[in-house]
């Protein structure tokens, strides 16, 4: 019934790989650098689970780090979000190319 | 028939994982944001995860994409329309992720994997098997003979020392307010 080479898998999770990076690297927006983030983590998701149900399938390692890259991911929108309240509350603003506090 | 939905599924998250990234409103990003999820969620169905796909819903269409549009509505009067989304690397950041669309294309299609050299390459049938069920990742993550056990409990750490982190860096100085 399900009939999917794994490597049209691969195709897609490396698509939406290279979108995530365009949008961390191009976005201005902190927010919008976040979801390119996640996008990217999803990406690594379809990866993780392609090969666990193609390659090594009386493994449970691939939905196992599924389970902790998406916990992991949750955790770091929390605090990413909280960064990102907290600087719009020093600067008035969130634009990734105006935070230099920490440039030498 | 389920070829075809897949194909679909993978043109949708695609383009609204473009949209995410593209558009000027931040709120329609969110929103887009939510149907690549959704997409993806998809996706682990077709991988035989219900369990994953179900997480995948909760946690990333119910959870991350509520606490952005709350960030969003925080820090609101940043998304007017007249300002700029896309710095001045906006060229640069197409090329750099182009390239890395390409070498991965590339080191797919070179491997021996995708050669036909591994048996798994030439198997197109996912083998009905325990992954992905609820029932069989439990004990696999709790059992203290196999290693994940303590991965598991760091975890648990790290969502703590996230939760009280959050709170701790968003909440309003009161000695300088």
């Amino acid at each position: 019934m399900n009939s999917i080479p794994v490597a049209h898998y691969l195709y897609l999770a490396a698509i939406l790989f290279g979108i995530g990076v365009f949008g961390v690297l191009a976005r201005k927006n902190a927010i919008s650098v976040l979801m390119g983030v996640e996008m990217m983590l999803n990406a690594v998701n379809i990866n993780y689970l392609a090969f666990a149900k193609y390659w090594n399938w009386n493994s449970l390692t691939g939905p196992v780090f599924v389970v902790f890259v998406i916990t992991i991911a949750a955790a770091e929108a929390a605090v990413a979000l909280a960064i990102v309240i907290a600087i719009y509350r020093q600067m008035k603003g969130v634009n990734v190319d105006e935070i230099h506090y920490l440039k030498g | 028939m389920t070829n075809t939905f897949f194909y679909i599924l993978s043109g949708v998250i695609v383009a609204s994982a473009l949209l995410t990234l593209t558009l000027k409103n931040l709120f329609h990003c969110a929103l887009f944001l939510a149907l690549t999820m959704f997409g993806v969620s998809g996706i682990f169905l077709y991988l035989g995860s219900e369990f994953l796909a179900a997480v995948q819903v909760l946690i990333y269409v119910g959870a991350v994409t509520v606490l952005v549009i709350f960030g969003i509505m925080l820090t609101r009067d940043v998304m007017d329309d007249k300002i700029k989304t896309m710095n001045q690397q906006a060229l640069l950041s197409v090329v750099i992720a182009l390239a890395v669309t390409v070498v991965a294309f590339l080191a797919l299609c070179q491997s021996p994997f995708m050669a036909g050299e591994h048996p798994a390459a030439l198997l197109t049938q996912i083998v009905p098997a325990n992954s992905g069920d609820v029932y069989a990742l439990g004990p696999e993550l709790i059992r203290p003979d196999k290693g994940f056990a303590f991965a598991f409990e760091l975890v648990s750490i790290l969502l703590l020392s996230a939760l009280v982190g959050a709170i701790v860096i968003a909440r309003k100085d009161k000695e300088k307010a």
